[in-house]
């Protein structure tokens, strides 16, 4: 059934970033929501500083 | 002892988005790829606090519309940097002197450590001279005398930012990768090259700039007076401003050529080697490589010019040949002049009277142009093809791997390898010069909005990936056996 062009790691040039399964076992694991909780929050608080000085 | 195990402890640790726990179901990958677009378009509307908005010209000038992001804001930097971090990375990998093997788990770990790395370092990098040198993000001196510090101090304030939205980028775009559609790249570039062809086409006036429409409402209603269509005069302004009707043909040439060629392709046969009957085709695309290293030319030429932009910024003294700016910091003459691809026909038209440069100057600069972007292009469609996997021995091992072979064949890799070698490696050189010249020949005919060509072809060509991507989605989401098939 399953057809050559279907056998993975074809699409893997969508990004100019390459993310690989196997990950450091060390390494710092934020969650996406942080990651976008602190942008929204980085920003409103840069707009907040600009309009009181 | 290799370099591997001197950077291990701090590869290993760079911090990382978490990856979701099974399956993310497409109406969540949809929803995490419209939140990072609404953040996205958040922080290019927040200027840094010290700067002085609205009074300088964008550092990145023309290259502004493939690296995404937005001048005076918290984006300054774009994807750029991940660009030209991906740059070192393919010149590094495509001549093979890293000496990681991207099928081994802990080179994928060091490898994508060292990507994060990279991108952090020229983040810092980009941001300095643009906060530093030459005026690009003038300090805003009220702020430095409420504060009672020093204009330098709030340098630094305003290079904190601009280095944090670009690390943000960053990790914008993994969240896009693990969790969302596509990637975070392309999705600002389309962001980027999007908003500025709907500017073009529907603006008016009152919000700065005359669109297309808004153009053509003046030409029909007699508010834009362009003379008969049978003077050179009147057929000048049908044309270009403010008829803009080259401007269409070419934007719509080049919607219509990319979707086309991303259909054109070489189908090898495949027949499974147990299964009788199942039968399979591997495509290899005119388009194999993607337009995705067109964008790795294009900023290559981006930093010679920003480098001539801070020379000449802070270098008294540079010699002529190297280099003559003009009144807007665009070089005019030189060296920084010849590799200044050309953005718009306004550049080149001397006919028209439009520019000062002489023809033959001009000849010379679309000459180099041209030939930067065609073997430019070629060769990067080469070096992206082996990094990402998609080169022949890769491919056949995949192949090998799913339980297929080329029918007629004997069943082994190198064998299959060698078919491969007679296709690939052709197309993926046609394809990435074909791609070059398109390129060219938007930005010399121009385009509605005034987006590059190479931003035109770069949008055109992801949206259609995410297309078939978003499809592929709802087929494994309508039948969860489909998973299976697609590796999940």
């Amino acid at each position: 059934m399953s057809s050559g062009q279907n056998s993975g790691g074809l699409m893997s040039s969508a990004g100019l970033v390459r993310y690989f399964d196997s990950e450091g076992r060390d390494a710092i694991r934020i969650d996406p929501k942080t990651v976008i909780a602190f942008a929204v929050l980085f920003g409103v608080l840069v707009q907040i500083v600009s309009l009181t000085i | 002892m290799s370099w591997k195990d001197a950077a291990e402890p701090v590869l290993t640790r760079m911090p990382t988005v978490r990856r979701p726990e099974g399956h993310v179901p497409f109406k969540r990958k949809l929803a995490w790829t419209a939140a990072i677009l609404m953040v996205y378009f958040f922080l290019t509307n927040i200027n840094p606090f010290g700067l002085m908005a609205g009074q300088s010209s964008d550092f990145f000038g023309q290259f502004r519309s493939i690296l995404a992001g937005e001048h005076g804001s918290l984006l300054q930097v774009g994807i750029g940097p991940i660009v030209t971090a991906s740059i070192v990375l393919q010149l590094l990998g495509g001549a093979n002197l890293l000496g990681l093997d991207t099928n081994d788990p802990r080179d994928q770990v060091l490898y994508q450590g060292l990507q994060k790395l990279l991108v952090i370092i020229v983040t810092a990098l980009t941001a300095a001279p643009m906060v530093f040198t030459g005026n690009f993000l003038p300090v805003d001196t009220t702020v430095a005398s409420a504060l009672g510090v020093s204009t330098f101090a709030v340098q630094l304030i305003i290079f904190a930012q601009v280095f944090v939205g670009g690390v943000l980028i960053l990790f914008m775009d993994e969240i896009v990768s693990k969790w969302g559609v596509g990637s975070g790249v392309g999705l600002f570039i389309i962001a980027a090259v999007s908003q500025q062809i709907v500017g073009g086409f529907f603006s008016w006036s009152a919000v700065g700039q005359v669109g297309f429409f808004a153009g053509w409402y003046g030409i029909l209603f007699g508010d834009l007076t362009i003379g008969s269509v049978f003077t050179a005069d009147g057929l000048q302004s049908l044309l270009f401003e403010p008829g803009n009707l080259l401007a269409l043909f070419t934007t719509v040439f080049i919607f219509v050529v990319v979707v086309y060629a991303e259909s054109v392709r070489v189908e090898i046969p495949l027949s499974h080697a147990r299964v009788k009957g199942a039968r399979g085709r591997f495509p290899v695309k005119l388009i194999y490589a993607s337009v995705l290293p067109m964008i790795l030319v294009r900023a290559l030429q981006a930093n010679v010019q920003f480098l001539g932009q801070i020379l000449n910024r802070t270098w008294q003294g540079m010699p002529a040949w190297l280099g003559v700016y003009g009144d807007q910091g665009q070089p005019v003459s030189g060296f920084f002049y010849y590799v200044n691809p050309i953005q718009q026909p306004q550049q080149w038209m001397w006919f028209l009277g439009e520019t000062a440069a002489e023809p033959w100057m001009i000849a010379i600069r679309i000459a180099i142009d041209l030939t930067f972007m065609i073997v430019g292009g070629a060769i990067f469609a080469i070096f992206w093809v082996e990094t990402t996997g998609m080169g022949p021995e890769a491919t056949a091992q995949q192949i090998q791997n799913s339980g297929m072979q080329i029918p007629g064949f004997r069943r082994n890799p190198q064998v299959v390898e060698k078919v491969m070698e007679r296709y690939i490696p052709q197309v993926t050189v046609i394809g990435g010069a074909l791609v070059g010249l398109l390129a060219v020949m938007a930005n010399m005919l121009g385009t509605v909005g005034g987006v590059s060509g190479t931003g035109l072809l770069l949008a055109v060509s992801i949206t259609y990936k995410l297309y078939e991507e978003i499809a592929e989605e709802q087929l494994m989401e309508m039948h969860p056996m489909m998973r299976q098939m697609f590796g999940e």
